[in-house]
């Protein structure tokens, strides 16, 4: 490319004979010191697992120690590198990390910091810049909790389940459909979502050994492959790799009168034994259990419990030198607790009148989310308790909860939406 | 929540370390050091180990629990529900619900897993085996005694199942859950219990007047065993005492040299109140 350098571009009028010289000129001159700005912005990093941490007493120098495994292992945000361990596909990973830019060829890359980050943050931890001011937070990967998928409870959700949430986006919270950024692009970020996921697991991995250690370890984790490679990430990439093969066996919708299916779907949703009233309430309105966390949260809440019993503790039994490293252990706790998570908040069972399912409105994903519950939030597995018609009977009668004469709530009158009119 | 503001500085990775370490990762001949972890038995035999905890102090009053569903049971004829994580028996002093597991050992006596289900129930809102211990792969009868329905919710397994009012649901735990894992009841927040489950079956829980019994134990060589207490201010709910003799650590750890065939008693483990937070 024949570009002119500033120096040209200054003294190059523009002419009409050479508009468009003129115009890459001033494109030039203008976008020098832009680009010599960008130069001195630190490049992008993976901010630690602080909450954790802190929660394990890592020492500065185990804290760096797991910081430098992870960019072995996972490289860096704006470099990821993975190891064949993994499953991942580099060339996917490559598409969705950095910065926002053009390649070569012209192809888009930094997909995930120009689509996601904003609220999942550049780490994955659900702790961008507007998380706060969502409800629900956006999505922290790092302990591999997915909530909507077709695979039982504690599995991870197939590759599918992550193009489906990107594709249609969860109804009733933030988080938007990208089904227009067309398969690729969906398919790269997925692979990154993983990535992210798996690292952020590893490193919670990493930081709990320290309490393994024996004496004679002082306090340093092991840097071998059988250590790093084995026992840490193996078990993490492996359970991503199963998920394809843990998908939920959906048998067919039984054969009986709509009514009829209803209305028994009805008696078990108010039954002792699916119980489904206790958290969604009489009325189906969400209104039961309102008092409970879901896992992300309850980490939080927990943390801040103990930290707040740490702070009432005497510490007139402690040797001075205890004492200090004890009360520089609050101060960081606390810090970290005001920096590094969001406020916990209590988790609300779905209002099942709004027709609004965030895992997704077909018949069949709500089965998945009856049979299996809900991975992270409290909702119970089903499976095992009910048979698959009884699932089916109470799919059926949370879609016609929608379109119950609310006059009656919970009453035994029901009328369809047609009639309401 | 001040965004950044106050925001601790984050340890930043060392770039030359973590490729150096990248490249031996990568290369599939990286030597291996086979079993630098498991210690060599040198032993023969085997022993029980026996011993009990003793809580130091008056301990304070239990909380109460603030119930708010289905009181028409969990509370009826004004009965209340306390926080069941410090119970010490009022004559002996006993401290129950200590867990002590075996962290190494070298070897393993070959024992069957027990066939009949472990039950684990729950009663009037309240779980009546505050903290059990199971080997992996024994079956877990997760009962409910109550006329409503429960959930149980075992954090860190793939268990979070609807029990029906008066039913019981098979769970075999499949994996070990290192210190032990909470279990709640979601529609009844205030229920809480905990579970160790471990692979060699080596555990024991605490009875009512602090005494635990672990059989079957290699003899002749160090075992090391882990230590634990819901309420313990250790790291990770470890439990540390002042027992010089077997090298207790504030990780909760200690070591022992059994006899075999016999029974090995470490006499009392005195428990400070200030060990068990407030």
């Amino acid at each position: 490319m024949n570009l002119p350098s500033a120096t040209a571009c200054k003294n190059n009028q523009p002419t009409t004979t050479a508009p468009r010289l003129s115009l890459a000129c001033l494109g030039v001159c203008c976008l020098l010191p832009i680009l010599a700005g960008c130069g001195q912005t630190p490049a992008a990093t993976f901010r630690p697992n602080m909450v954790e941490s802190a929660k394990q007493r890592l020492q500065p120098e185990q804290e760096q120690q797991v910081a430098t495994i992870l960019e072995a292992m996972f490289g860096t945000p704006d470099n990821p590198v993975v190891l064949p361990e993994t499953g991942l596909d580099i060339a996917k990973l490559r598409l969705a990390a950095g910065p926002v830019h053009s390649d070569i060829v012209g192809r888009k890359n930094g997909l995930f910091r120009e689509h996601c980050s904003h609220c999942h943050g550049v780490t994955g931890d659900g702790m961008g810049p507007t998380a706060a001011f969502l409800n629900p937070y956006p999505r922290d990967y790092r302990p591999g909790w997915f909530k909507f998928k077709s695979t039982e409870r504690a599995d991870k959700p197939t590759h599918a389940d992550l193009v489906t949430i990107l594709n249609n986006g969860i109804y009733g919270t933030s988080m938007p459909s990208f089904e227009l950024l067309g398969e690729t692009k969906v398919d790269a970020l997925v692979e990154y979502v993983k990535y992210l996921s798996m690292r952020g697991e590893a490193e919670l991995s990493l930081m709990r050994y320290y309490f393994e250690l024996d004496d004679e370890d002082e306090g340093k984790l092991p840097e071998t492959r059988d250590f790093l490679i084995e026992e840490i990430l193996l078990p993490v990439a492996e359970r991503w790799q199963e998920a394809e093969d843990a998908v939920i066996e959906v048998p067919e919708m039984p054969e009986v009168d709509l009514t009829e299916s209803i209305a028994m779907g009805k008696e078990l949703f108010y039954g002792n034994k699916a119980n489904c009233v206790k958290c969604h309430g009489v009325t189906a309105l969400g209104d039961g259990q309102a008092n409970d966390y879901d896992d992300w949260n309850k980490v939080v809440k927990q943390w801040s419990a103990e930290l707040q019993s740490a702070h009432e503790t005497s510490t007139s039994d402690m040797t001075s030198e205890e004492r200090s490293e004890h009360r520089a252990w609050l101060a960081k706790s606390d810090r970290v607790l005001a920096g590094d998570a969001l406020d916990p908040r209590t988790i609300q069972p779905r209002n099942l009148r709004q027709a609004i399912y965030r895992g997704g409105r077909r018949p069949l994903d709500l089965y998945y989310r009856i049979h299996a519950g809900i991975n992270g939030a409290p909702m119970p597995a089903a499976a095992g308790t009910l048979s698959p018609d009884e699932i089916w009977h109470i799919v059926n009668y949370i879609r016609s909860l929608p379109y119950e004469f609310d006059g009656e709530l919970g009453a035994d009158r029901s009328m369809v939406a047609r009639d309401r009119l | 929540m001040g965004c950044g503001q106050g925001r601790l500085v984050a340890p930043t990775p060392d770039r030359e370390a973590a490729e150096t370490l990248r490249v031996a990762l990568s290369s599939e001949d990286a030597s291996s050091d086979d079993g630098a972890g498991a210690a060599a038995s040198t032993g023969t035999g085997w022993g029980t180990l026996t011993g009990r905890f003793v809580f130091v102090g008056t301990p304070p009053a239990a909380k109460q629990l603030i119930v708010d569903k289905d009181t028409a049971v969990c509370t009826a004829e004004g009965r209340k529900l306390f926080d069941q994580s410090l119970q010490v028996d009022e004559s002996t002093g006993g401290l129950a619900n200590v867990v002590v597991f075996a962290r190494k050992v070298s070897r393993v006596k070959e024992r069957e897993i027990a066939e009949e289900p472990l039950v684990f129930d729950q009663k009037v809102c309240e779980f009546l085996t505050p903290v059990f211990a199971a080997r992996v792969g024994q079956p877990i009868d997760v009962r409910n005694s109550d006329p409503i329905g429960h959930n149980t919710n075992v954090s860190g397994t793939s268990f979070n199942q609807l029990i029906p009012a008066g039913e019981g649901t098979l769970f075999t735990p499949s994996r070990e859950t290192g210190m032990p894992t909470m279990v709640t009841c979601n529609i009844h927040p205030w229920m809480k219990a905990y579970a160790v489950f471990r692979e060699d079956g080596y555990v024991a829980v605490s009875s009512a007047d602090g005494s635990f019994t672990l059989p079957d134990l290699p003899a002749g060589e160090e075992v090391e065993l882990q230590v634990w207490h819901e309420r313990s201010t250790g790291p990770n709910g470890a439990l540390g005492a002042d027992m010089p003799a077997y090298d207790w650590s504030s990780k909760g750890r200690f070591t022992v040299t059994l006899e075999a065939d016999q029974t090995t008693n470490i006499g009392d483990i005195e428990i400070p109140a200030s060990a068990l937070g407030g």
